[in-house]
């Protein structure tokens, strides 16, 4: 298993992700965004699964991070 | 202890010395720093309202949007976004200060009075958690003002240019530009010594995300406590202070810059909490975000700014108690700030339910 963690432009957007996540049985949390990945003091997801469940992630999702090596690598950025 | 709890304790004690600094250079009592209160005394130093005792350009402010301007752009963090509801969030900004100038102090100045022991303070504390859960249930509920995008440079540099140009205008002290000679606004530390307290402040809340209301916020949605941690940190540090410099006066007589209209506090800060979350951090955080770049915050704080002026030209600020040769004059919030935070209060009602997530139109 692995260890995510997604970012997103709005609260409403992560919570609509962690419902999902959940709904597909993944195990997902909201927590505040760490302060090394952002300025912003929004909410994001963190979640463990085998794979990165883009698809079930809302549209507005920031960025997601893989957790490698007790440090979060940028698997992917919807930064427009 | 991690490294973002210790950060957020050291911009705690950072804030609280700088406030307590402020008050010994002569800033109104409990008054070290106060965004509601200082963006109603530039609205006056620009002529938007005429009450001749709240008028001087802040160097506070100018400092605290310009010292997060400077650190973000140090750390790469200073991003050009906007287009997220700007005329809502213009409207929320005005309401937030109105509540806060009915009560007589934003959040952060509200913590300055609780550690210099005005217990009249507690009403406000207590309507600001209200309004900040009623604003944790729209979240939970849903709501969202949408999201912002990038935009052009240009856009993110028009709060901090304002700044800089006010920043001018105070030097210069050109003839249309109104400097209270009596009251809150004729009492203020040197212009330097202000600048510099609000550069460094700006600076350490732009790194550690400080926030009055973020912090309850978290707290109840999220189980988690950092942000908290500064709130305290500030209240603990300026209540120490208070207490070396003999400024602790915990009572719940006459307070400086405060009345004891318990109800109309209480309400005025639910105004606060809940437009603070619907607004995503309270008036300081504004001010940290549009130094970052942020162009809807910049418009928050032109709303919090128009708000600060209509709050005067319609009577609705409150008004402090006063002592004057052993007489007490009773403070309070007028018939028209009462109105004005019974409309705020539906406002923001309705703007929460108007905003809510609706399955069927996200499709």
């Amino acid at each position: 298993m692995k260890e995510y963690l997604a970012t997103f432009h709005t609260h409403l957007s992560a919570l609509l992700s962690c419902t999902a996540l959940k709904k597909a049985g993944v195990s997902a949390r909201m927590t505040p965004v760490p302060r090394t990945l952002s300025s912003s003091c929004g909410t994001c997801v963190r979640y463990t699964a085998e794979q990165d469940h883009f698809p079930l992630l809302d549209q507005d999702y920031e960025c997601v991070y893989i957790l490698s090596q007790q440090e979060w690598a940028l698997l992917h950025a919807n930064d427009i | 202890m991690k490294k973002h709890h210790l950060l957020m304790i050291v911009a705690g004690v950072v804030v609280g010395l700088a406030a307590l600094i402020l008050t010994a250079s002569g800033n109104p009592a409990n008054m070290g720093f106060c965004i509601a209160c200082f963006l109603r005394d530039i609205a006056g130093g620009l002529g938007l309202h005429s009450a001749g005792k709240v008028q001087y350009i802040r160097p506070e402010i100018i400092g605290l949007t310009l010292g997060a301007f400077g650190m973000a752009f140090a750390g790469k963090e200073f991003r050009a976004r906007a287009g997220s509801a700007p005329a809502l969030r213009f409207l929320l900004g005005a309401l937030v200060i109105i509540g806060a100038l009915a009560f007589l102090g934003c959040p952060l100045r509200m913590v300055l009075r609780l550690a210099g022991g005005d217990l009249t303070a507690i009403a406000g504390l207590l309507g600001f958690v209200f309004g900040i859960l009623i604003g944790v249930v729209c979240l939970k509920k849903g709501f969202s003002l949408g999201r912002a995008y990038k935009v052009k440079k240009s856009d993110s540099f028009v709060l901090p240019g304002f700044m800089v140009g006010l920043l001018v205008l105070l030097v210069a002290a050109p003839a249309f530009i109104h400097f209270s000679q009596e009251g809150p606004g004729a009492s203020h530390a040197f212009w330097i010594i202000s600048l510099v307290a609000g550069l460094v402040v700006g600076a350490v809340a732009q790194k550690s995300r400080l926030c009055m209301a973020g912090g309850i916020r978290d707290a109840f949605l999220l189980r988690d406590f950092n942000l908290l941690t500064g709130f305290v940190a500030i209240f603990v540090t300026v209540l120490i202070g208070n207490i070396v410099l003999s400024k602790f006066n915990p009572t719940l007589a006459v307070q400086p810059i405060a009345h004891h209209d318990y109800i109309w506090s209480f309400l005025g800060m639910t105004v606060v909490g809940w437009g603070s979350i619907l607004l995503g951090g309270c008036p300081l955080r504004q001010l940290i975000l549009a130094g970052e770049g942020n162009g809807d915050s910049a418009v928050t704080v032109f709303g919090m700014i128009v708000g600060a002026a209509i709050a005067h030209n319609f009577g609705m600020a409150g008004n402090a108690d006063a002592m004057v040769d052993g007489t007490f004059t009773a403070g309070g919030v007028s018939t028209a700030g009462q109105i004005g935070i019974a409309i705020a209060l539906v406002l923001l009602l309705i703007i929460s339910l108007c905003n809510l997530y609706k399955e069927a139109n996200a499709k």
